[in-house]
């Protein structure tokens, strides 16, 4: 079988004209369309679903670090050692508003 | 006629009967593409529904930026190819017509003989079609009996255009081995 032959044979094929569809096919789409599920409306997105949606990843690593800074501030503060709001008003006291630099 | 948006838009705003009339519209390009890849009439029909069922569901997802009518074919493509990969599964179950004399002897003497009638030169392809992978069979199906563009069947088919050139010349030539395996029965 050459390029011709085969070329022929296609160009042979084109010409079978297409079956047509039974005189009540779109009636039976129809009914088959009837017997799905009726489809959920859309629900609007929220903010966060938008968020979500532009940094999924970005969020999630945020939200994790916020929730171990406050997990390990209130451990600290529970074992006596100081916490992160002591070591800021520490710090605010020596360097930041100390009355003796002033 | 109508345009297919204006429809759209009823159906969308809750005219489900309206559907039907797409379907009438569009269902002789639909049979058409689902009839190069399944000669069983009865088949057919089942694909074509199937195309039509698949098109209600997603069809919020469409956009309007291509016409309906592409939209549609390409779900009618996708249809087809999971079509074929199921018949590949299933390859051994599938009975097949016996070729006619008129059709082995144009196969053994091509150059000798007139041209084969349409059904029979798309019985033997069809034949011939099935001992290639089923997305080499679409490719070369919408390239030289539907006479798609590279760059339509790569849409459709979701994948690049150097794959579908590199599985076109793959599927021609299995093609004529198989073409030339059927002349020896």
């Amino acid at each position: 079988m050459n390029d011709h032959n085969l070329s022929k044979l296609f160009a042979a094929a084109r010409n079978e004209p297409a079956p047509t569809a039974p005189a009540e096919f779109s009636a039976d789409v129809l009914r088959a369309i009837g017997r799905e599920p009726a489809p959920r409306p859309a629900m609007a997105a929220s903010v966060f679903d938008h968020l979500n949606g532009l940094f999924p990843r970005v969020g999630l690593a945020a939200a994790a670090i916020i929730v171990l800074c406050v997990a390990a501030d209130l451990g600290v503060t529970a074992i006596g050692m100081p916490g992160v709001d002591d070591g800021t008003a520490q710090v605010a006291s020596q360097y930041l508003f100390n009355s003796d630099d002033l | 006629m109508n345009d297919d948006a204006e429809l759209l838009q009823r159906i969308r705003a809750g005219a489900t009967d309206e559907f039907g009339e797409l379907v009438h519209r569009h269902q002789a390009r639909v049979f058409g593409i689902l009839h190069r890849y399944e000669r069983d009439l009865q088949r057919v029909e089942d694909l074509a529904q199937e195309t039509f069922l698949k098109a209600w569901r997603a069809l919020e997802q469409f956009d309007g930026r291509a016409p309906f009518e592409h939209w549609l074919s390409r779900i009618a493509v996708r249809t087809a190819l999971d079509h074929l990969r199921r018949e590949k599964r299933h390859k051994d179950d599938v009975g097949l017509p016996d070729l006619g004399d008129d059709v082995l002897d144009w196969l053994r003497n091509p150059d000798e003989k007139n041209e084969l009638a349409a059904r029979d030169a798309a019985e033997v392809l069809h034949r011939a079609m099935q001992q290639l992978a089923p997305t080499d069979r679409m490719v070369i199906t919408m390239q030289e009996l539907e006479g798609r563009s590279v760059k339509e069947i790569a849409e459709a088919l979701g994948v690049s255009g150097i794959a579908v050139r590199v599985r076109a010349v793959r599927a021609r030539a299995k093609l004529k081995r198989a073409l030339e395996k059927l002349s020896d029965l």
